[in-house]
Order: C-alpha cells, then sequence, then structure tokens
C-alpha cells in the first residue's frame, strides 16, 4: 500500500465527507469503497467486548485494541466537552483550540504507535497527549494553570502538555516547528539504535511552513524514522485550504521527497490506524519517513469563542458529521460501550474537579526552569 | 577570576581552529552521545577547515553534512537533544543565527522552561563571528547580544586558543544550550594551550589579561588582543589598562570586572559589535549600578559602528575598533 513512489490514495468509505464544516468532494476520494487491506484479519473471540458479527480490523488491533481506542475517543469527547462547557461558564486564561470532531484520528494514530515512540503534537485539543498516555489530571491542570499540571502550572492555556516518559515530547507556539524537532529526535533514535519512531502531528496550515519543507527533505535523505501525520480539517485559521495550496492534499508534496504520502478518511479512526500503522512499520525498518494526512473537519471555530464569520458552511446543528465515536461504538456491543462511555464522563469530570481544585503555582515559578539544575 | 598561566604546566601551541577541532574530537571520544552537523563539516572540513579530519574518524553518521537548512540544523539538535543526544552543531557564519531565529530563540532557548524543567537541551551552536576581510554585511556581524537579550542561551566568545579548546569542551559537557561565537579572523592565530584531555575553562569565570592601575577595560573576542596592543603603548605612556576578558556573557563574571573598578575607578568596554545595544551597554550599566562611588569618569564604550558592514576589507576595518582608536580612548577617558 505504501510506495516510495509517492502518492497513494488508501481506500475511503463510500460516504462523503460533508456537513456543517467543509465539503471534501471531488475526486476519487470519494468513489472508493470501503475495503481493508488485504492484511486486515476480524477480531478474534478473546476481544469479548466486539460486536456479535466480528468487525474487521485492521492488522495490529485485536478486540481489546479496539475497546482501548473507544475508551480513549470517549474520554477526549468527554474532556472536549467538559472544556467547552468550562469556557461557557466560567471562561478561561488563554486560547483553546478545540479539537472536537477530531479524536478519532488523533486516538487512531496514536494507537498505532509503541510505547517507546515520541509524539509531537499538534495545538488541537488534548486528545494526542491523553492517548500517549499522558494523566488527566495533568492535562487539564496544565490548561487551566494549576500546579498540577504537566508543566507545574507555566503552561496555562492551550499547549505545552510534555512528559517524556510516555514519549509526549512538547510542543512549539510557533505552528509548524515541530517538523524539525521531530526528525531532530528520530536522529537521536537512529544514533542510539533504538527501535524508536517519531510521530509529528501538524494541520493544513502548519504545512506551508519552510521547517517542513526542509525537515521533509533532511529527514527522507537520512531516512530517519519519523512519520507525519496532517490533520487537515480545511481551515488555516480563516483560510480555506483549496486557497492555500495547488494541489487537493498535502500528501500531493510527499512524491516530491520521495516518500509515500497517504490520504485516508480522518473521521474513521481504524482507517487512520492502518495508514500509521504502516507508516510506523516502514520507519522503523529503516526505510524512513512517510506522510499521512487524515481528512478531517473543523467543527468549531479556530479557538473556542471565533465567531467564523469568515465561514459560509456552518449550520445550526450539533451533530458532528462522520463522528468517530459513532463510527466506533457500530463495532462494539452496547453493554461494553455504555459503562465506557459512563466511565469516561466520570473519568473526566473527577480529573477536571481536581485540577479546578488544585492551586495556581507560586509566582517563584517564573524563575524555574531556565537552566538545569546545578 | 583567573589569570591564563600556561607557563605553570605543559603546553602546546597551536591555532585557534586547531583547538576547537582537538575539543571536538576529545568530547567525541569521551561521549558516544556527542555528534555534529552542519553544512559542508564533514567531507570538505569546514569551510574554515575547522572540522578536518573529524568525518574521517567519527563516520558520516556522527559527523553529518546537511543540506543548506539553518531551522533544520538548529530545531534538528534541539530535538536531538531532548531525545538523548549531544549535538554540537554550526552554523557556517553566526549571521545565520537570524536565518535559524525561532529555532535558536524559540526552541533551544525556551523548551525547558515552557515545559516546566521536562526536558535538557545539551547543544552547542558553533557560531563563526566577526569581519574576516570581504565577508559583507550579512556575513560579518557581531550578534552576541542579542543572546544574551534573550533569556535561556549561555553565550561564549573565546579570545585564546586555549580559552578556545577549555570553553568548547566546558560547553559540550554542559547541560544548557550554549551558543559559542569563535572569531573567523583568529582560527590561524597560535598561542599556548594547556596539554592532555582535561583542559576545561569554566564558564562565568573571566580572565585578567594584563593587570593595570588606572582604566579598567573590558574587551571581547578579538578585541582582546587589539586592546592588549592598545595597552602596550599606553604603558610606554604611563597609563596602565588592566584588561579583562569576560570569555562568557552569560553567564557574565560582573563581581571580577566590579573588583577591578573598584581599584582603577574608570572603565571602558571594547567589542566589535555595533555600539547601540551592544554587550557593552549592559556592562556599562551594571557598572554603573553596583560600583558608582567608585567612579571617577562615564563609563565609555568603544565598539562597531551602527552601520551594515561593507563588503570592502577597507572600509570593513573601519567599522569595528582599531588598536589607536582604542589607545585614544583610553588617554581622554583618563583626562577626565
Amino acid at each position: 500500500m505504501l510506495s516510495a513512489r509517492g502518492l497513494c490514495i488508501l481506500p475511503l468509505p463510500e460516504h462523503r465527507l460533508t456537513g456543517r464544516a467543509g465539503n471534501l468532494s471531488g475526486g476519487d476520494r470519494t468513489s472508493a469503497t470501503r475495503k481493508r487491506s488485504s492484511s486486515s484479519r476480524t477480531a478474534s473471540g478473546g476481544g469479548s467486548g466486539t460486536a456479535a458479527a466480528a468487525p474487521e480490523l485492521p492488522e495490529g488491533l485485536d478486540g481489546d485494541g479496539l475497546i482501548a481506542l473507544y475508551r480513549d475517543v470517549v474520554t477526549i469527547r468527554a474532556a472536549e466537552l467538559r472544556l467547552r462547557r468550562h469556557i461557557d461558564e466560567v471562561g478561561f486564561g488563554g486560547f483553546w483550540h478545540p479539537g472536537i470532531g477530531q479524536e478519532g484520528l488523533q486516538a487512531g494514530a496514536v494507537a498505532a504507535m509503541q510505547p517507546q515512540d515520541n509524539l509531537f503534537y499538534a495545538h488541537r485539543g488534548l486528545g494526542y497527549a491523553l492517548a500517549k498516555g499522558m494523566k488527566l489530571t495533568e492535562l487539564f491542570g496544565d490548561l487551566l494553570g494549576r500546579a498540577s499540571g504537566s508543566t507545574g502550572g507555566k503552561g496555562g492555556g492551550t499547549v505545552h502538555f510534555a512528559d517524556p516518559s510516555v514519549g509526549v515530547m512538547g510542543q512549539g507556539g510557533t505552528l509548524g516547528s515541530n517538523f524539525v524537532l521531530g526528525a531532530g529526535t528520530a536522529i537521536s533514535a537512529q544514533l542510539l539504535g533504538q527501535s524508536r519512531v517519531t510521530v509529528v502531528f501538524f494541520g493544513d496550515g502548519a504545512s506551508a511552513r519552510g521547517t517542513f519543507h526542509e525537515a521533509a527533505l533532511q529527514a527522507s535523505v537520512w531516512k530517519l524514522p519519523v512519520v507525519w501525520v496532517c490533520e487537515n480539517n480545511g481551515w488555516a485559521v480563516s483560510a480555506p485550504f483549496s486557497e492555500q495550496s495547488p494541489t487537493p492534499n498535502v500528501a500531493d508534496r510527499a512524491s516530491a521527497y520521495g516518500v509515500p504520502g497517504l490520504v485516508v478518511d480522518g473521521q474513521d479512526p481504524l482507517a487512520v490506524y492502518a495508514a500509521t500503522r504502516e507508516a510506523l512499520e516502514r520507519a522503523r525498518a529503516g526505510e524512513g519517513p512517510s506522510l499521512v494526512e487524515a481528512k478531517t473537519l473543523r467543527i468549531r471555530g479556530h479557538y473556542e469563542g471565533d465567531r467564523q464569520k469568515y465561514r459560509d458552511d456552518l449550520t445550526d446543528s450539533e451533530e458532528i458529521p462522520n463522528d468517530p465515536v459513532l463510527k466506533l461504538r457500530e463495532l462494539l456491543a452496547a453493554e461494553v460501550t455504555g459503562p465506557l462511555d459512563e466511565q469516561a464522563r466520570q473519568a473526566v469530570d473527577e480529573a477536571f474537579e481536581h485540577a479546578l481544585a488544585a492551586p495556581r503555582p507560586d509566582p517563584s515559578i517564573i524563575f524555574q526552569d531556565i537552566w538545569a539544575p546545578a | 577570576m583567573s589569570e591564563i598561566t600556561p607557563e605553570a604546566q605543559d603546553t602546546v601551541t597551536i591555532n585557534y581552529a586547531r583547538a576547537i577541532n582537538e575539543a571536538l574530537a576529545e568530547e567525541m571520544r569521551h561521549d558516544e552521545r556527542v555528534w555534529m552537523m552542519g553544512q559542508d563539516v564533514g567531507r570538505m572540513g569546514g569551510v574554515f577547515g575547522v572540522t578536518r579530519g573529524l568525518f574521517e574518524e567519527f563516520g558520516p553518521l556522527r559527523v553529518r553534512d546537511t543540506t543548506i537548512n539553518e531551522t533544520f540544523i538548529v530545531g534538528g539538535a534541539a530535538g536531538a537533544a531532548i531525545a538523548g543526544t549531544i549535538p554540537v552543531i554550526e552554523l557556517q557564519f553566526a549571521d545565520f543565527l537570524l536565518t535559524a531565529a525561532d529555532e535558536v530563540f524559540h526552541k533551544l532557548a525556551k523548551w525547558r522552561y515552557m515545559h516546566g524543567g521536562r526536558f535538557a537541551l545539551p547543544v552547542v551552536v558553533r557560531l563563526p563571528t566577526g569581519v574576516l576581510g570581504g565577508a559583507g554585511a550579512e556575513h560579518s556581524q557581531s550578534l552576541e547580544a542579542i543572546a544574551m537579550h534573550i533569556p535561556g542561551l549561555k553565550v561564549a566568545l573565546p579570545a585564546t586558543p586555549a580559552d578556545a579548546k577549555g570553553l568548547l569542551k566546558s560547553a559540550i559537557r554542559d547541560p544548557d544550550p550554549v551558543l559559542f561565537f569563535e572569531h573567523k579572523g583568529m582560527y590561524r592565530e597560535k598561542g599556548p594551550v594547556p596539554a592532555g584531555e582535561e583542559h576545561f575553562v569554566p564558564f562565568g569565570q573571566a580572565a585578567v589579561r594584563r593587570t593595570g592601575a588606572d582604566i579598567t577595560a573590558i574587551a571581547t573576542g578579538m578585541m582582546v588582543g587589539r586592546t592588549l596592543k592598545a595597552a602596550e603603548t599606553l604603558a610606554a605612556e604611563g597609563l596602565e589598562l588592566e584588561v579583562i576578558d569576560p570569555r562568557t556573557l552569560v553567564p557574565l563574571d560582573i563581581e571580577s570586572i566590579l573588583a577591578s573598578v573598584q581599584r582603577t575607578g574608570r572603565a571602558m568596554v571594547i567589542h566589535e559589535a555595533a555600539r547601540t545595544g551592544g554587550a557593552g551597554a549592559e556592562i556599562a550599566a551594571q557598572i554603573q549600578e553596583r560600583a558608582f562611588f567608585a567612579l571617577d569618569a562615564p563609563v565609555w564604550r568603544v565598539a562597531g559602528t551602527d552601520t551594515p558592514i561593507p563588503q570592502d576589507p577597507d572600509l570593513e576595518q573601519a567599522c569595528i575598533p582599531s588598536v589607536e582608536e582604542i589607545a585614544q580612548a583610553a588617554r581622554v577617558l583618563r583626562a577626565i
């Protein structure tokens, strides 16, 4: 499925990605029928929670993996909704860039990673970091500027969660800076002989940065173990992707760097999982980087509170088109998903209350961590 | 504060470029996590020949020739550092700090801080700096003051072969990012360097290059040598300069400077960088804040002109302090 020749289109579901947040119509992407690769297999009986008719799962994902993925996706969804409620009711000391609707993409790609793999996340939501193993209490602590956050309260606002022990390597405030840092972590993996791949998430907006070009070119030449996952939600703040790209896909640029470029349905967590897994395997085998472009939707504004007057594709519906939660729910029995949904809500509520109750950092924190401890 | 007294120990006489080369080779042998990248640092041995032989000894994985991609060189080094190795990178000219500004001043300087101390960034950025006979406005600047202004970066400016080696070895073992400004006009200058592999010059420790009772002259980089020459001329006239080389601007050994000013009552700062907003402005401000009552005269700056540096080699020299300008400034300062 992956080939060094360049663009490779993965099969997409029959449905069109339409709705309030954009029209992804056009071309061969929408006409292909759903068909997994020949290596796909069905969930084994061991995953007792799967629906009666065992779903076809991508290679590497068993029934338990599917349940874990569902738990991640619904936990991220619950976290998104809890944060939105907080912003509506209380306010927020910073900008929250919501990732609602993109949870399946984020969790699906991360599910394909191994624990030792490194992750650089994009700015939209906390799904990446949560799926990679960070604690909700730390993430909410960061977002609310509490001492209980992973950064001790310095990261209040949107970004800068970090936990290198689970491979969450942080985030730069200048979009696109993760391309070069991500490639750098892969140099270390190569030098140290580690079986460790770095996944760099980015948006279609950040794909315009020169850092993408420099990282893609050098990483390809050096066959660095990197996978770039583009969340193409069609909007770079106020600019539609069609006005910022001469080609319909970011992945079309991959061939210029001699790396595979794949386009997948970003609303389908299993499709993202399968594509990311193949890219990870390729990188781990020393064959170099790949680019996975997941077509998705921006359900909310660039930040929560953005009135989006620049968009003409908005509707009043609260429904999320091609909702990844519903897509996964179809594959699992209701007696499994019901408790998981409830557990996710409960875990999110408890962690949020914990963060709210945590102290703000002492102002002396501004003088900490400029230099390594003596 | 320490005085360099190479006479007191076994030394070898090598040039500044060779001293840097030895530091790189020794530290790469000492620690397998140390590696290098930059444009033409490998097969060619660097455009100034500083990294000659390292590609042959350590191979293409540890001595990496990059494409023309400063944001990758610096950003990649930041990423590599947080993932467990120790990159020593070269930007072909210090001016290219501005090409990679986001990576230098945001990522290297702030990644540890922004993430609550959860990462270490042991990166050394080697920066051939200063004028070298016609390199032009974008290849001749002395930008160290910018690095002083952005918290999170250490700044070294070796002025002798011994310091070039000793400071670089310290920089490579430092857990924080270091901008290492090596003067490209000094690469062929020879001097005594302590023999062996245990020569480390600590950061934040100024060197007194010459003692004198009349004026404290704080000089950096290539201006250290010019100030010492001026001091010789002035000594014959009965004016004694105490020449202090801070060696690192971050951290800055202000205590040694203040102790000298307490004795002399007069101070001047000499640097090649443009006058306005240069390191001299900061050093002068600190002296006046902390040693005001010891001063018999204002603190003077002898510095580069507030102009771009023209490509013509003669005009270029007109942009930076000469030995005679330094001497004349000292004469006037004493007369105040």
